[in-house]
């Protein structure tokens, strides 16, 4: 499997490159600007891109906007973000497009390589991976009216789970249930969201954003 | 003789310490009592005398600068007036003995009919008279009628004897009791050289001092005189006035009371000039009006003065109405520069009390600025010192311990393994809480309105946004405002028990306006919590305010306003978007 690596800090690109390699990926590029991530990504067309947020030249979300502009020109592009710090703002514009494809990580989650390896292959694979700290922020708000509101507290949490990007078959071992009651919620969410049974991937990435804009 | 010299020597004596004790003024007294005694004792020496006692006072006690001016320029004048009068008296005098002399010889007397009436509170007594006529009867040869007096005219021939009645008033009748006194005429003569040398003597330290006083007030001449000081016009305008209305008691008040004002207030006096220069332009077109020939002239008026010219006819009163044009003219000539000039003086002493109240702002401002700057710096370092350096030191540790263990039992280590991983996690977090309280990352990158718009989504409670900011704005304005919204909000959250929150932010005319709304049970003060206090500081740097609306029940407004400028358009990527 082909991957960019895009981070500034030599240590932590070297140590991704290394750990990406041990897990059997490919390392097409690895390149430490915004401008730089941009032409690896349009030259190379990767499988997946690891891109740290803030990077040069401006040292804001530039990776994050070399990212968009990719994903612009390459729709569902997969791209899986890096940063010390996440936010709602910044999960919501990857999944604007509704493409799937997309992860938002902590860069914390490096430390569980098997966690962040299986979050790799999810977002390759056009799954949507958010962090568990903005899901947590999700939480925290308070239920208020929309479609989010109708599902149940077990609903709830298994669209939690969603939008971590964990599988039915990780999400039923989390909850102590059988994979065929997680599908059956599943089943639900979507219909409760008004999302039609088309492209179950795609329908995952609908129900998180639902989520995220409730 | 020599008693005399002792009594003079003491004299001296007695006036050199009074002087040195005293200053030079303390000489007026005795200069003016000498006055009394040359000129008699009467209301206006007596009054000579009182003045010059207060004068030496109040020199003495209160205008102490002004004091050798004062009395300097003026005693060696009186000291040499009264040296020469006493002069011209005593040489009067030694005619009059002369003829006394002569006339005592020839056994020639001279015999008033009657006592000299008193005349008043200087003229001598009878039985002084009759004590000076005694005197005069000692001298030998001269037959004196008991009872009869003696006396020499000032006036006419003055040697000549008058006999009978005599008008009273060319009867000086000091010089009847002095010149009765060989010795008194001596000591006139005495005193009148001691006060001429005293004179002179005085005169070259008076033009010392008098120099002295002028390089003084020579520079306050020169401020006078370059600030245009047209107050001096009052005195010689309300003077014309006197031309209109005649002296009388009030118009005598006027020019006294513009003297004042020219002396207290010359600015005052400056503004008065052109308008009153007015009012007298005002009442000659009306002098004038009167006198124009027509239905409306009833009787012929009558002739008044205005300026230099009598007005008694049309033609007259023609001339007048050019005098008040002119005075209207100089009057509208003279107001931009007494009136308009102080009142762009005034403007400037606003915009100065103006800039007064800025500095003080502005120093108040800065202190806040700064002890705020310390107190974040110390909460960083505390957190940094309890928070992530603690548990690098930990981590460190265990993996050390994680080092020594690896060979003997593998499980322990991974036990210990796992814990580092959990504290550097935690380590991280905490690192992560502490960043975002000292400058967000999406304040960094993106500014305030994504910041906002970020705060917004972690907020609990469903927050309507309303953002129009079409680019950036300096980092402190932006990073002050973005906390201020994120106290707004927490109160909002927490205190408020708000359903909905609104918030506003536009900027517009250099001026940034941010409103937090909600519709929660109000009560917020300011004064009472330290948060809104604290907000209202930090805007306090960029010159921002803060206003609270939150009556009891609610709802609560929270509107900010910070000048600042935008620094850029707004540009949501590098990379272009279109």
């Amino acid at each position: 499997m082909q991957v960019v690596v895009a981070e500034d800090l030599f240590l932590l690109r070297d140590g991704l490159t290394r750990l990406l390699s041990a897990h059997g990926f490919q390392i097409a590029a690895a390149v430490d600007t915004a401008p730089g991530l941009l032409r690896a990504l349009l030259e190379h067309r990767p499988d997946v891109a690891v891109v740290d947020v803030r990077m040069p030249p401006g040292f804001g979300d530039d990776g994050l906007q070399a990212a968009l502009e990719a994903r612009r020109q390459v729709p569902g592009l997969p791209v899986l973000l890096l940063s010390q710090y996440v936010e709602q703002l910044y999960a919501r514009e990857m999944l604007a497009d509704q493409m799937g494809g997309v992860g938002y990580l902590l860069k914390d989650r490096v430390f569980t390589d098997e966690q962040f390896v299986d979050a790799i292959r999810t977002v390759a694979a056009g799954g949507t991976v958010l962090d568990p700290e903005v899901v947590t922020k999700l939480v925290g708000r308070r239920s208020r009216n929309g479609p989010i509101a109708r599902l149940s507290g077990r609903e709830r949490e298994v669209l939690e789970l969603m939008a971590e990007g964990r599988s039915n078959t990780a999400i039923a071992q989390q909850l102590f249930v059988t994979e065929k009651a997680v599908s059956k919620h599943t089943t639900s969410i979507f219909a409760k969201l008004g999302l039609a049974a088309c492209q179950d991937d795609n329908r995952r990435v609908l129900a998180v954003l639902a989520y995220l804009n409730s | 003789m020599v008693v005399m010299w002792m009594f003079m020597i003491l004299v001296w004596r007695v006036l050199s310490r009074v002087l040195r004790r005293y200053g030079r003024w303390a000489l007026m007294v005795p200069v003016a009592a000498m006055g009394a005694a040359v000129f008699g004792l009467n209301v206006w020496t007596a009054a000579t005398v009182l003045l010059a006692l207060l004068l030496a006072v109040l020199l003495a006690l209160v205008l102490v600068g002004w004091r050798q001016a004062g009395t300097s320029g003026l005693l060696p004048v009186t000291m040499l007036g009264a040296g020469i009068c006493g002069l011209w008296a005593a040489a009067s005098m030694a005619r009059s003995w002369a003829t006394a002399g002569f006339s005592v010889w020839n056994a020639f007397t001279v015999v008033v009919p009657r006592p000299i009436p008193p005349t008043g509170f200087g003229s001598p007594g009878p039985a002084k008279l009759r004590a000076a006529s005694q005197s005069a009867a000692k001298l030998p040869a001269v037959t004196a009628a008991p009872g009869r007096f003696v006396t020499f005219a000032r006036s006419g021939p003055p040697w000549r004897v008058v006999t009978g009645r005599i008008p009273r008033a060319v009867v000086r009748p000091h010089v009847v009791i002095l010149g009765h006194s060989l010795w008194w005429g001596r000591l006139l003569i005495l005193g009148s050289l001691l006060l001429l040398a005293l004179g002179l003597w005085l005169s070259p330290r008076a033009l010392a001092d008098l120099r002295a006083l002028i390089r003084r007030v020579a520079p306050r001449l020169e401020g006078w005189r370059r600030e245009g000081n047209w107050g001096i016009l009052l005195v010689p305008v309300t003077c014309f006035g006197l031309t209109i209305f005649g002296v009388r008691p009030w118009t005598v008040a006027a020019i006294v009371a513009a003297i004042i004002i020219t002396i207290r207030w010359p600015r005052l006096a400056a503004d008065l000039v052109p308008l009153v220069l007015v009012v007298f332009a005002v009442y000659g077109f009306m002098l004038v009006s009167r006198w124009v020939p027509g239905p409306r002239m009833l009787a012929t008026p009558q002739p008044t003065w205005f300026g230099a010219i009598q007005v008694d006819s049309s033609q007259t009163s023609l001339l007048a109405g050019v005098e008040a044009s002119a005075l209207l003219a100089f009057g509208a000539w003279l107001f931009p520069r007494t009136v308009g000039a102080h009142a762009r003086a005034r403007a400037t002493t606003g915009h100065e009390v103006e800039l007064a109240g800025r500095v003080q702002r502005l120093t108040e401002t800065r202190d806040h600025a700064l002890d705020a700057a310390a107190a974040e710096l110390r909460r960083i370092e505390r957190d940094l010192h309890d928070g992530a350096q603690t548990r690098l030191v930990a981590l460190g540790m265990n993996l050390r311990a994680l080092e020594r263990m690896l060979p003997a039992s593998p499980e322990a280590a991974r036990a210990l393994a796992t814990e580092a991983i959990e504290t550097s996690a935690r380590a991280l977090s905490e690192l992560r809480l502490l960043v975002r309280g000292i400058y967000p990352p999406v304040l960094a990158d993106r500014g305030l309105s994504h910041a906002v718009r970020a705060l917004a989504l972690d907020t609990a409670l469903p927050v309507e946004l309303d953002v129009d900011l079409p680019g950036r704005l300096t980092a402190p304005v932006e990073s002050a405002c973005y906390f201020a919204v994120a106290e707004a909000l927490a109160n909002a959250v927490k205190h408020s028990g708000a359903r909905r929150v609104h918030i506003r932010i536009e900027h517009a005319d250099g001026l940034l306006r941010i409103e937090v709304a909600d519709d929660g049970t109000g009560g917020a003060d300011p004064a009472r919590g330290t948060g809104l206090r604290g907000v209202e500081r930090r805007l306090g740097t960029f010159d921002g305010i803060l206003a609270v609306s939150s009556p009891p029940g609610g709802p609560t407004m929270i509107a900010m306003e910070v000048p600042c400028r935008l620094l850029s358009p707004k540009t949501s990527s590098c990379f272009g978007t279109g």
